[in-house]
């Protein structure tokens, strides 16, 4: 084929011009494509493939298979309907309990604090972050524990019984998560309590609207993506965790995360533990789906 | 007068007696008293940071005095919040709702005061024909321009029915053309619904349009209260005069004074006015309209106040703009008109100046 001079020539032109635009574009989408495919798509395929392997009866080795085994144990069982449940409610309760303390303590930063002071404030949030999730909840193992600060302290209230038994139990789960995971709730808050403009405020006042009334009017509604936010991140980290469980909670309070651990190291069975993960990831995917769709985030955009 | 009487009778829609408003160390608002009568458009001028948005946010509850008393229809106001008090307040951004359509909006109030549906639905019909956006309900307020959310504000705030309306620079965003065009809006709707209207700006232009009454503001305090006309025609201070755009204040002393008129020295020249309460030895300043100078072609003229030579000709069709420099050191603006047989002269000419000293105004330093 015969292709003009010409033609060769403006193709050359073309990609000549087009080289320099490709750098940036590699780096800008490239790198965190590369990045999100090694460290999450990858992962996430290779649990889905071994869920649907099988085990060895015998040697307990993992083989190449395709099989629905694992996943018709989990729906048949009651024990793994009765653990998904119970994470899903402690995940909730939690979730609901660290809304509670967030909204106030991130709309009081966000919202209430002068600019030049928040910065202080938010440094205080997330200095805890800088000491290890496991670290912290064993400090919560000092504090609760019989003979520990707590006891300790309420000790010296006279009237009340000294012998104090909360760790290893749901409300030490629901101390450790709340108070481990709050700045994953706190921060999201924070931003559109920040970006609330506070005009708005006086305006709902002004046309006769009670501070509670402009709270459920005003505040909360545009401050809702920041809550939708913090509660999800919250979620997602209360609903797959393991250690909160296993280090302050009792047997009955063993959650999913601690299932599927299980069931990667000590029953070495990884298939199931892997189908175990894929219907948590399900699970997780579709609420949230649900809520952004009927949270109807568009309407508070715009 | 006697202030205890039936305050609820008062025929002021509001009235400030003495308040004064500090920020730290900053006085924003000095003793400030003002009676504003029902269905009067008031507007609070003045330069950025005289006081006059603090004035209006203390009317509307978002401040409160630090000492003197706000009166509402006779009521103090103490330390009313905003949602118990009968103002309503047109934000200089709007302020709407983002997440509340343009309907949402104006029945923001009259959900609160617990009117029913039917009449909510009546009445934010009747709030769109009055601002001119029928059909406009169901949008957001990010899908109207500026100035159709500007009169979303108002809407929303008429149509509570306030006693007063608080009007916060609401045309500031605007450009001029929708500017000029709004100020009739606002007026005419004014006119219309008889509310009392307190408007602020730092637009002399924009105050002389709408107002029936201008409270001229600086440094957090009254410097003139009167009409439009007063404060545009008589202003009583340097100040006012400055800011209401005066081209010629000049320097002056009082030579001699007995109550009702005087004889002032300006410039050189001796000039006798009109005056009350002026004093001998007081320092003031002399005020006149360009259009008020007179311009003699002979500078020996008998009527010439002062000698000048014509800096600057400016022909404006109707009329000629000339700067002239007084022999004596200031200098002076006039406006001659053509063809109405009065002097003129290019620059560079000696020429004689004259005024008219019944068309000056005396004001204090």
């Amino acid at each position: 084929m015969a292709s003009s001079p010409a033609t060769a020539q403006m193709t050359t032109a073309r990609a000549g011009r087009q080289l320099p635009t490709l750098l940036p574009v590699l780096a800008t989408v490239g790198l965190p494509t590369l990045l999100l495919t090694l460290f999450l798509l990858l992962p996430l395929v290779l649990v889905a493939v071994y869920s649907v392997y099988s085990t060895d009866p015998i040697t307990g080795i993992m083989q190449p298979d395709f099989t629905l085994a694992n996943y018709e144990r989990i729906v048949s069982s009651p024990i793994y309907r009765k653990v998904f449940l119970r994470t899903l409610e402690i995940a909730l309760l939690c979730t609901g309990i660290a809304l509670l303390i967030a909204y106030p303590m991130a709309y009081t930063i966000g919202a209430l604090v002068p600019r030049e002071r928040q910065t202080l404030l938010l440094f205080l949030v997330i200095i805890p972050f800088w000491t290890s999730y496991i670290v912290r909840t064993y400090g919560w193992i000092g504090i609760l524990q019989s003979g520990g600060f707590l006891e300790s302290v309420l000790s010296l209230i006279p009237g009340v019984d000294a012998g104090l038994d909360v760790l290893y139990s749901r409300p030490a789960v629901i101390v450790g998560f709340v108070h481990v995971f709050l700045p994953l709730m706190i921060l999201p808050i924070y931003a559109s309590a920040r970006n609330l403009d506070h005009r708005l405020i006086e305006a709902s006042y002004d046309l006769g609207a009670s501070p509670w009334r402009t709270f459920l009017r005003v505040t909360l509604p545009l401050t809702m993506p920041g809550v939708v936010a913090g509660a999800t991140l919250f979620f997602i980290a209360t609903f797959g965790a393991f250690v909160t469980p296993q280090l302050l909670g009792g047997t009955e309070d063993l959650m999913m995360g601690n299932v599927i651990a299980d069931q990667f190291g000590e029953a070495f069975n990884w298939p199931f533990g892997a189908a175990l993960s894929v219907v948590m990831i399900l699970i997780v995917v579709l609420s949230l789906a649900l809520l952004f769709r009927f949270a109807d985030l568009e309407s508070i955009y715009g | 007068m006697d202030s205890a009487g039936a305050p609820a009778m008062s025929e002021f829609d509001v009235e400030l007696r003495e308040v004064t408003k500090h920020f730290g160390d900053v006085v924003a608002v000095d003793r400030v008293s003002l009676a504003v009568e029902r269905g009067t458009f008031l507007t609070l001028l003045g330069p950025s940071g005289c006081g006059k948005t603090t004035t209006l946010r203390m009317i509307g509850g978002f401040e409160y005095p630090d000492s003197g008393e706000i009166y509402i229809r006779g009521v103090p106001m103490g330390r009313t919040p905003p949602y118990r008090r009968d103002t309503s307040m047109v934000f200089q951004n709007y302020a709407l709702f983002p997440h509340m359509s343009v309907a949402e909006n104006i029945a923001y109030g009259l959900r609160e005061r617990k009117v029913d549906k039917a009449t909510i639905e009546r009445r934010v019909e009747e709030m769109l024909r009055l601002v001119e956006l029928e059909g406009f309900g169901k949008r957001r307020p990010r899908q109207l321009s500026g100035g159709q959310q500007q009169r979303v504000a108002l809407a929303r705030s008429l149509v509570i029915e306030p006693t007063v309306l608080l009007l916060d620079e609401p045309l500031g965003a605007l450009d001029l053309k929708l500017r000029k065009q709004m100020q009739l809006e606002l007026k005419r709707i004014q006119e219309r619904v008889g509310i009392t209207f307190i408007y602020v700006t730092h637009d002399q232009d924009e105050a002389l349009t709408m107002s029936d009454r201008i409270a001229v503001m600086n440094r957090g305090r009254v410097e003139q209260y009167g009409s439009a006309e007063e404060i545009f025609e008589r202003p009583r201070t340097r100040f006012v005069a400055d800011f209401m755009g005066a081209e010629n204040i000049l320097d002056a002393e009082v030579v001699q004074a007995d109550g009702r008129s005087a004889l002032v020295r300006v410039a050189g020249a001796q000039l006798p006015v009109r005056g009350d309460g002026l004093q001998a030895g007081q320092r003031v300043a002399l005020v006149a309209r360009p259009y008020r100078v007179k311009l003699l072609e002979d500078p020996a003229h008998q009527d010439a106040l002062w000698q000048a030579t014509v800096q600057e000709r400016v022909y404006k069709g109707s009329s000629v703009a000339y700067l002239l420099q007084l022999a004596t050191g200031p200098q002076l603006r006039a406006e001659v008109l053509v063809g109405a047989g009065d002097g003129h002269a290019e620059p560079g000419r000696q020429v004689g100046v004259a005024i008219d000293p019944t068309h000056v105004v005396i004001v204090r330093e």
